[in-house]
């Protein structure tokens, strides 16, 4: 049986596979599955038997989809404990490059589905703007928070998560993030947190989508995003629909690293002059260069207007471009 | 473009396939028939492991096509095959525009060994620089090919079923009704898995799935490339559009499956409706959420494994001795 994975890759080999991994463990959660669902993705996924025990019981599936019943000569690598379950791979001997990631995102899926048992979804209708005003202010009631009190919403990875502090896992247009309410300002924020605008409690899912937007910017070098730093251009971002790019974003895209290498040096220097300095190339280079990409853009870029184009698109693609889970 | 009727969605474990290829299916349009042929990627290949693991052999030979021009077919048996067995003759998919005799072989490799049969799969010429007749005619001479060598290939005349999924499911329907009106070799079965059989572009699921795997942009182009400016007129033959034929008396016990989120679910569920009418035996499997091939390309869901072990058991059936 070929793994699923290298399936996927074969006809798609231009996405990495941990993100691949993420996307579908991310869409059968938000799909709702149950654990065997779960079970068989990872053992799909990974091309061996996948394994999980919960209260006791253990569930096992190989990777053609079905339920194995002998529990001999299992081996358990590698392998993740929950506060309520334990989930395994069954590989023998070296492990394999996705391995890690695939027994990662099978922990937090089973863990999210157990949460799910004991929670009694309050903050989910205080986060989602599709509920009635009334049922968001009693769910506040629930969580023991006023409706006008101030807060704002922390948006992580699943696996970040924030101490001390009312929490649960949305599905969002960028995959599924953990979302963390603040009351304080002085909730300790881990890393890759995009930190949502302070707002009344009872209109919290405009915090949230500020904070799911900032998340998407966050890097390794700027792990905290806070949202009211982006001014003008939150409005900008929470309008965008990655699914549907502008063209000024697909152009961007469409350039290799040089050429944006380029482009950036031709946006922030002052004169051509610097330019070409910067970048170490002849003054009549960069020339034909910055024609060349303002015929590729569409736009000059050294123009106001030109420049403006360039950095929303630069933002967009940034929200366009799926986050590699490795970094 | 999304539809805007309302219509059933894709089971949850087959959506998270989905997401996962999101828009990386190669893109089909008439100009882009050559690049689709050379992206679409078979998700499970024929490997020498794979038929090694199972102890079966594989034989290619050229036989006569239409009007006698050369054709491949590959032959797959046991290792220890004797005798004469039953067969199974299998017609690829690809829209009548793609793919190859390999395709969709893999998960047909389990009755081969169970029943000792002959699994004979054939490359067809395709649409659109062989529009219609050849597919079918191609098909067809095949089938007669087999049956005149049934012997030296092993297997017995008699129980031949022919099979095949999305095209092939639908010139296999086609195959039937030619053997059937020119007194071919009497069929013991006819298998169509998610058949294309309709070149109308008419029914309720057609509009309803521009989404998927297989969504009606990309079935108009195969139909064209068959058919050209007839696509759709009152001049194309049931031979090439099953769907077409009034008369479905005489035909072989059929096998037909389609999921409830496909744009070939009304045609297929016509198909049999079709057959029970003129006194046919049909079973019919429509899967609850799934997309066209879902059982190929994401065989490990709940749902491909009840709609493999369904076919599996219409085939033990069929085939035991």
């Amino acid at each position: 049986m070929q793994e699923l994975l290298g399936r996927l890759t074969a006809l798609d080999p231009e996405a990495s596979e941990a993100l691949k991994v993420v996307t579908y463990f991310d869409a059968l959660v938000a799909a709702g599955v149950g654990l065997d669902a779960l079970l068989r993705a990872a053992a799909a996924l990974s091309g061996t038997v996948a394994g999980a025990e919960r209260r006791g019981r253990v569930s096992r599936f190989d990777p053609s989809g079905k339920r194995c019943e002998t529990t001999a000569g299992t081996c358990r690598s590698p392998e993740r404990s929950g506060a309520h379950s334990r989930v395994w791979l069954e590989r023998d001997g070296t492990l394999h490059a996705n391995d890690e990631m695939v027994v990662e995102r099978l922990a937090l899926a089973v863990e999210l589905l157990e949460a799910k048992r004991g929670r009694d979804g309050s903050l989910d209708l205080v986060l989602d703007h599709a509920t009635p005003h009334g049922e968001r202010t009693a769910a506040l009631a629930r969580l023991r928070i006023n409706p006008g009190a101030q807060i704002r919403v922390i948006a992580t990875r699943l696996e970040d998560r924030i101490e001390g502090a009312a929490s649960t896992v949305v599905a969002t247009r960028y995959g599924m993030l953990r979302a963390t309410l603040d009351l304080t300002g002085q909730t300790p924020v881990g890393a890759r947190a995009g930190l949502g605008t302070w707002t009344r409690a009872d209109r919290a899912p405009e915090s949230w989508e500020g904070a799911v937007v900032a998340q998407r910017l966050t890097s390794r070098a700027d792990p905290v995003v806070d949202s009211t730093t982006l001014g003008a251009m939150l409005g900008l971002a929470l309008s965008y629909d990655p699914e549907a790019p502008h063209p000024d974003v697909t152009a961007l895209a469409q350039l290799d690293d040089r050429a944006r290498e380029v482009l950036l040096a031709l946006v922030e220097c002052e004169s051509m002059r610097a330019a070409s300095t910067r970048l170490g190339m002849h003054h009549s280079s960069i020339q034909a260069r910055h024609d060349a990409l303002t015929r590729e853009l569409g736009y000059d870029p050294r123009t106001p207007i030109g420049r403006m184009r360039y950095v929303a698109a630069a933002l967009l693609l940034r929200l366009t471009v799926p986050l590699d889970p490795t970094d | 473009m999304t539809s805007s009727r309302p219509r059933p969605p894709f089971d949850p474990e087959l959506s998270a396939v989905l997401a996962v290829l999101g828009d990386q299916l190669p893109d089909l349009t008439p100009e882009t028939i050559r690049s689709f042929r050379a992206q679409a990627v078979n998700p499970m290949p024929l490997t020498e492991q794979l038929l090694g693991e199972h102890g079966v052999t594989r034989r290619d030979l050229a036989v006569p096509g239409f009007l006698g021009d050369d054709m491949l077919m590959t032959v797959l048996a046991r290792a220890d095959h004797i005798g004469s067995g039953p067969a199974i003759y299998h017609l690829h998919g690809g829209g009548m525009i793609a793919g190859d005799r390999l395709l969709g072989l893999a998960p047909m490799l389990p009755w081969i060994v169970e029943h000792d049969a002959v699994l004979v799969s054939v490359e067809y010429r395709l649409a659109p620089e062989f529009p219609d007749p050849y597919p079918v005619e191609d098909c067809y001479a095949g089938l007669l090919w087999i049956a005149a060598n049934a012997r030296q290939l092993g297997l017995d005349p008699d129980r031949i079923v022919v099979a095949g999924a999305s095209a092939g499911g639908g010139l296999a329907a086609g195959i039937a009704l030619l053997a059937r009106d020119r007194g071919g070799p009497p069929l013991a079965g006819q298998l169509l898995l998610c058949p294309m059989l309709d070149d109308r572009d008419q029914s309720v699921s057609t509009e309803q799935y521009d989404t998927g795997t297989w969504v009606r942009a990309h079935n108009r182009v195969g139909w064209q490339a068959l058919l050209g400016e007839r696509r759709g007129t009152g001049t194309v033959s049931p031979y090439a559009a099953p769907a077409r034929e009034t008369d479905l008396t005489g035909l072989p016990p059929a096998f037909i499956d389609c999921g409830s989120a496909e744009l070939f679910r009304d045609e297929a569920v016509g198909y049999a409706s079709g057959l029970w009418a003129a006194g046919v035996q049909c079973e019919l499997h429509v899967w609850a959420g799934g997309f066209h091939g879902f059982d190929l390309l994401a065989p490990h869901t709940a749902v491909s494994q009840a709609a493999i072990a369904a076919r599996d058991s219409w085939v033990t059936r069929h085939l035991a001795t």
